[in-house]
């Protein structure tokens, strides 16, 4: 990984002396080793900072949406599910392709410096040190998949057969037992809204959480509320997450926010498959749930 | 000196818990806060009094995250109230750390003191007691100590534990602690017992002279930068055991309805959206400035503390890796004499 370093340093310095970009988006080093964070680069003195390690998870693609109004052109570092947010945000038109310059990274899987920082911590019970994140182990693309230059070799999808596991496991529940299993999950959700704060997909100029007038979701923690907004979070994602898995990593009471994801990948996958969000960049292509036709069927209304 | 043995403490537990709702520290499946005592599952649930702490703070028990403030019913322009939802059941906080009692403190200051007193909050505060447990070993990153906070002697304690090994010390400071003394009668012994040394911190908080250097940097471009990163979660602020900010909302149906208080977060933009359409703190950086303005200076001008006490819960939650620790050593650092 210090050759991917390198090799970005190298590219930053490039692009920003050159004045091609106004900002390089990378990773710097945290306090500790496994605290790797996102650091934006500015000037040229600032790309010695920059680092990629197996700590380097945090999808920056999302960061982009704080210059969607803006002018500048900027530089980005992208692993292979990064890079499909660019794509998420490049389809629901929220930054042109000429404003970045993508350099992919092909991706030998990350590791969770949240995780590690919460094993060191002393709030959890002590854990075995983590392996490889769990979003890494359902990785479907590990390459970029829109890029201007590409570091590193060609790496292998990580996901298998397994991949929909967990999600049929739940399927397979009476409706009972599903019921419990999510009411024991959302319960414990604290509404920060941290998940949808982190997402890429989550683009929306006015979340309709936000929204008071009129207030759509109910700001209560109560199991009626937290359903609501997990109901209304869930349908929004439906053929737009890209799997970067930043919610569930992010979120402070870790409610497996991905399963949801996948049950919905899944479903997309199944009725108006085969489908893949992000995955490639076809001009004027749009997500299965984001267009809307005439012949649409729609005798379950 | 007065012991409780640790081979009795499930016993004092259910003890204190018979005449008060008792809270403990907890870690229960993938989370870890305060929970209820009776709902302890022996075999899944872990007590974590001899961890450093848990996520969650104890925040809740005195400032729930959602609170039914009274219920009303509404005919024309006509409002009657129906019920008031004060809640003064007692409630034992059992084992937590001088942070977080010194954040309690905190909320002291803010919903009973300058004039106004929050009836809802001083209903729970008054019929809380607090077992606070001193710390000897500091965690990864704690820095309570460079924020005024004795870890060893938790302010706002009505007993004070102290981990001597085989036993707590028992310390009761205040008429409250004294019925859990009598309450535990026979359960804690006479016995002699030392409280080890505290051992160093491995965060480096330099907080001395932060809050003046603070008043001339509201417009510094070092917001900017250290904002840069922040995606403005509110991760921090819901776990942060000294945020107190709510917003009071309502629930009704028909004629019907509720008002309740909830968390918010000034790290959310519509924490501060108008109703005209302004929003004041419309970006990031005005909205992280808030949250360090607020912790570190605002706080300290009216109540002579910051609001921060050093738990370090928000550096372990930050999906972007942002260290409060760091971002007040660099205000102190910075240079703003070469600054407009
Ligand atoms: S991040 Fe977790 S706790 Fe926060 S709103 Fe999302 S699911 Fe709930
Ligand atoms: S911040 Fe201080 S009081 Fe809190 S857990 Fe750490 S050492 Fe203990
Ligand atoms: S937790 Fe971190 S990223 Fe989230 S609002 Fe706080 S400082 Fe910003
Ligand atoms: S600001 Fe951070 S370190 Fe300070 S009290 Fe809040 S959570 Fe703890
Ligand atoms: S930091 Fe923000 S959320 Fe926390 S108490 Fe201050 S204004 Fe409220």
């Amino acid at each position: 990984m210090k050759d991917i370093t390198l090799k970005i340093r190298e590219i930053a310095a490039r692009l920003l002396q050159s004045g091609q970009v106004d900002i390089f988006m990378g990773w710097e080093k945290g306090q500790e080793e496994y605290q790797t964070r996102p650091f934006f680069a500015r000037q040229e003195e600032d790309v010695e900072k920059l680092i990629f390690n197996e700590y380097s998870i945090h999808n920056l693609s999302n960061d982009l949406l704080k210059y969607r109004d803006g002018q500048e052109k900027i530089g980005i570092v992208v692993k292979g599910c990064d890079s499909r947010g660019i794509i998420r945000l490049i389809q629901d038109k929220q930054i042109e392709r000429e404003r970045l310059y993508i350099v992919g990274v092909a991706c030998p899987g990350m590791k969770d410096p949240l995780q590690a920082v919460k094993d060191n911590s002393g709030f959890f019970p002590t854990a075995a040190s983590a392996g490889l994140a769990k979003k890494c182990g359902d990785c479907i693309e590990p390459n970029p998949v829109i890029y201007d230059e590409l570091i590193g070799d060609k790496q292998s999808p990580r996901a298998g057969e397994e991949r929909f596991k967990l999600v049929k496991d739940i399927e397979d529940m009476s409706v009972d037992q599903r019921y419990q299993f999510f009411e024991d999950i959302f319960s414990r959700c604290i509404r920060c809204y941290a998940c949808r704060q982190v997402c890429v997909a989550c683009n929306c100029r006015t979340c309709i959480f936000d929204e008071m007038k009129p207030q759509w979701v109910g700001r209560e923690t109560s199991i009626s509320d937290n359903f609501m907004y997990h109901l209304v979070r869930a349908s929004h994602m439906a053929g737009r997450c890209i799997e970067c898995g930043e919610c569930e990593r992010v979120c402070p009471v870790n409610i497996p926010l991905m399963l949801i994801n996948q049950k919905l990948i899944k479903d997309v996958n199944a009725f108006f498959g085969p489908y893949e969000a992000g995955i490639g960049y076809v001009e004027g292509v749009k997500p299965p749930l984001s267009s809307y036709q005439e012949n649409d069927p729609d005798d379950f209304l | 000196m007065q012991i409780l043995s640790k081979s009795k403490l499930e016993e004092a537990l259910n003890q204190l818990g018979k005449n008060a709702e008792l809270f403990v520290p907890l870690a229960r499946g993938e989370e870890s806060g305060f929970y209820p005592w009776s709902s302890y599952q022996a075999g899944s649930d872990r007590l974590m009094l001899d961890a450093l702490n848990v996520l969650l703070p104890p925040k809740s028990v005195v400032f729930p995250q959602t609170e039914r403030m009274y219920s009303f019913t509404s005919t024309g322009p006509a409002v009657e109230i129906k019920e008031t939802f004060e809640s003064p059941q007692p409630r034992i906080i059992f084992g937590l750390r001088a942070c977080d009692a010194a954040a309690i403190a905190c909320f002291d200051d803010v919903f009973l003191t300058m004039g106004f007193i929050d009836s809802f909050y001083q209903a729970r505060r008054d019929n809380t007691t607090i077992v606070a447990h001193a710390c000897y070993e500091p965690g990864a990153n704690c820095f309570c100590e460079a924020m005024g906070v004795d870890p060893t002697e938790p302010v706002n304690a009505d007993v004070i534990i102290r981990d001597a090994g085989e036993v707590y010390i028992w310390e009761s400071k205040s008429s409250k602690g004294e019925k859990l003394t009598a309450a535990l009668g026979s359960l804690l012994e006479n016995k002699e017992a030392a409280a080890p040394g505290l051992k160093p911190f491995q965060q480096q908080a330099n907080y001395e002279g932060v809050a003046e250097k603070l008043k001339g940097m509201f417009e510094d471009p070092i917001w900017e930068q250290l904002a840069a990163t922040c995606q403005t979660c509110g991760i921090c602020t819901y776990v942060c055991p000294s945020c107190y900010c709510f917003d009071i909302q309502v629930k009704s149906w028909g004629e019907e309805g509720y008002r309740f208080r909830c968390y918010d977060s000034c790290m959310y933009s519509e924490y501060t959206q108008m109703a005209g359409g302004h929003n004041p703190r419309g970006n990031e950086r005005e909205r992280f400035r808030n949250r360090f303005l607020h912790k570190l200076q605002f706080f300290s001008e009216r109540y002579g503390k910051p609001l921060c006490t050093g738990c370090g819960r928000c550096i372990v939650a930050c999906p972007a890796g942002i260290n409060i620790v760091e971002i007040i050593n660099n205000i102190k650092e910075a240079d703003t004499s070469v600054r407009a």
